[in-house]
């Protein structure tokens, strides 16, 4: 049996680009791996389908509740190997899964994910919050505004109407800052850190030691490689030709800068204060720096 | 009891089952559905999901606080409601969810899958949950087109070697947003269950025969610049689509029924054809995505494409 390893992330803060170099640093071939096949890891913990699959319950006839109710249970089959192809020869040594769910609790008090029985661990990402916001907004189709708002909104909900059908179920992100901190203080499974500006500082380092974490010694030159097949040319040159299936439907764009600070050019001064005022525990706690000086009165 | 015809099959119910089209009551029934008391567990299990446990010719499955269904040998369902149940809530999750298993258990070809009348074939359109089946079999309805199935089609080979799926007659089942987005509000029956907001649909027409196939297409979405259109994919791939758009592919490849999707592929292969269409999701989209398949079904010789 292989371990399943969360990438838990709130979006736009890496994860993606991490899975993509996953997939590259187990390709055989000598080419990039192709964006829209990246088999290396499975779809997102949210998605609808292997949920139906693994239960035989059409889950568009449940509510929201009744299925968080069932997810840890499936999370525990899937990590006990039974939905691989092939149990005995996995391919990868890893099961990696992503999730934008914040780490919560179901109705009846059960971890969502399933504790230590979903996953042996996790790979936490994140990135500074005034770079998240205007990626947020270009992802979400919306202003900065309104992205900065969804951020600082715990209640705020991935695939949360009640009127459709959505092909993932519903994510509590829980705000940015709970978010990560729902990840970092729960007690049930060993979590890695990973911020997105060290990675892209320095790419093959931060990979290797997230990699060490989950149980891998990565062969040093497949990984320069992975790195540079991963790099954010590579990215965007794959989706302008051929799109990427992961993308929203409205978004004109994935992979749109995967640089760091740029929100020093691209936020006004009363969003980068609305920012740092709803998350200034959180950035400290993560060596975010504040820019803007708040009184007493505005924490 | 109540009689039901469903997929082909004669179904005595000890319980209403609201959606399905109605059975000959006289006739031996294949399936006989009842109230009994089911075990937690099954002994011998050879598999254990987390939602089933398997045994021999036994399927037991438990769907928390709804109810838990015993299948034996394809022929007979118990069920115990569990925590106060409503009986609404144990019967959409029984003809649904539980019937395909059982048609499965059958060794019956059953694809994911909604269908219309086109001329005097069947087209079918398979895709995952949330793939757009039903909207957009209710959306053809609106040209005329006959609904012949929705969300499962089980395919029958005959002697003379035709595909024909049995028509079951459901009603469409549709979600609140598809239902005000194709303006049938004024066709909106039930709630499926009363705290979901997907509701049964009258369709204009729909046929209750068993229908020889005439396409069989996968919906794929696509995004971006990428180009809509109809693909034909080589044999091996149309026998891979055909499997991936089982009701429950894990079934196929538990219950060893790889044999059976294989022969049935080569079927409409042969009579007809397996093919993509790709397509943005989207409302909008709806009215190009039926010219793009009237033109194809021209082009296949289906009645001109006229309903």
């Amino acid at each position: 049996m292989i371990p399943t390893i969360w990438l838990a992330s709130y979006p736009k803060s890496g994860n993606t680009w991490f899975r993509i170099l996953l997939a590259n640093l187990w390709s055989k071939r000598d080419t990039p791996a192709d964006i829209n096949l990246i088999e290396s890891t499975d779809s997102i913990a949210s998605a609808r389908n292997p949920f139906d699959q693994q239960t035989l319950i059409d889950s568009s006839l449940m509510t929201n509740d009744e299925i968080d109710r069932l997810r840890p249970a499936t999370y525990a089959y899937a990590a006990s190997g039974e939905t691989l192809a092939d149990p005995d020869d996995p391919c990868f040594p890893v099961r990696f899964v992503k999730a934008h769910d914040a780490y919560t609790l179901t109705d009846r008090g059960e971890p969502i994910m399933a504790g230590g029985r979903g996953a042996a661990g996790a790979i936490l990402f994140v990135r500074d919050p005034r770079d998240v916001a205007s990626s947020f907004a270009h992802h979400m189709h919306c202003s900065v505004d309104k992205a900065i708002s969804r951020m600082g909104d715990s209640d705020f909900c991935f695939a949360g109407a009640s009127d459709r059908l959505d092909r993932q179920f519903r994510q509590r992100l829980l705000g940015w800052s709970g978010f990560a901190r729902s990840w970092l203080d729960q007690r049930d499974i060993p979590v890695h850190l990973v911020r997105y500006e060290d990675m892209l500082a320095d790419t093959p380092a931060i990979a290797l030691a997230a990699l060490r974490f989950a149980g891998v010694e990565p062969d040093p030159s497949a990984l320069d490689r992975a790195v540079a097949f991963a790099s954010i040319d590579e990215l965007q040159r794959q989706e302008a030709a051929g799109g990427f299936r992961e993308a929203p439907r409205k978004a004109t764009s994935f992979f749109r800068r995967g640089k760091a600070g740029g929100w020093r050019e691209e936020l006004t001064h009363e969003q980068v204060a609305r920012i740092e005022r709803d998350h200034a525990a959180i950035m400290d706690r993560l060596g975010y720096t504040r820019s803007t000086i708040q009184t007493e009165e505005e924490r | 009891m109540y009689s039901y015809r469903v997929s082909g099959l004669e179904v005595a119910s000890e319980v209403d089952l609201p959606g399905l089209i109605p059975g000959d009551p006289n006739a031996a029934p294949d399936v006989t559905i009842c109230r009994a008391v089911v075990p937690k567990s099954l002994d011998g299990a050879t598999a254990i999901g987390p939602t089933w446990q398997r045994a021999d010719g036994r399927f037991l499955m438990h769907i928390p606080h709804v109810a838990r269904f015993l299948l034996e040998g394809g022929q007979s369902i118990a069920f115990e409601s569990e925590d106060d149940a409503e009986l609404q809530d144990v019967a959409v999750f029984l003809s649904g969810s539980v019937f395909g298993v059982l048609l499965h258990q059958r060794n019956h070809i059953v694809l994911h899958a909604s269908a219309v009348l086109v001329g005097d074939k069947a087209v079918l359109f398979c895709g995952q949950s949330g793939a757009g089946k039903s909207t957009l079999a209710a959306a053809l309805g609106e040209h005329g087109y006959s609904l012949v199935a929705d969300d499962q089609c089980a395919i029958e080979i005959g002697a003379d070697g035709i595909p024909r799926i049995q028509a079951d007659g459901r009603r469409l089942r549709l979600w609140e947003k598809s239902i005000s987005e194709l303006g049938l509000d004024d066709r909106r029956g039930d709630p499926m269950r009363n705290r979901l907001r997907k509701f049964y649909v009258e369709p204009v027409a729909a046929s209750d025969a068993a229908v020889p196939i005439g396409a069989v297409y996968a919906l794929i979405e696509i995004r971006g610049q990428q180009e809509p259109g109809i693909e034909r994919p080589n044999v091996v791939e149309g026998t891979r689509l055909l499997v991936a758009n089982a009701y429950r592919p894990m079934l196929v490849h538990r219950l060893d029924q790889r044999e059976v999707y294989f022969r049935a592929a080569a079927a409409i292969a042969a009579t007809s054809g397996i093919f993509r269409l790709k397509r943005q999701l989207g409302f909008n989209e709806i009215p190009a995505t039926i010219a793009t398949l009237q033109a194809h079904w021209e082009d296949i010789g289906l009645t001109d494409g006229a309903p």
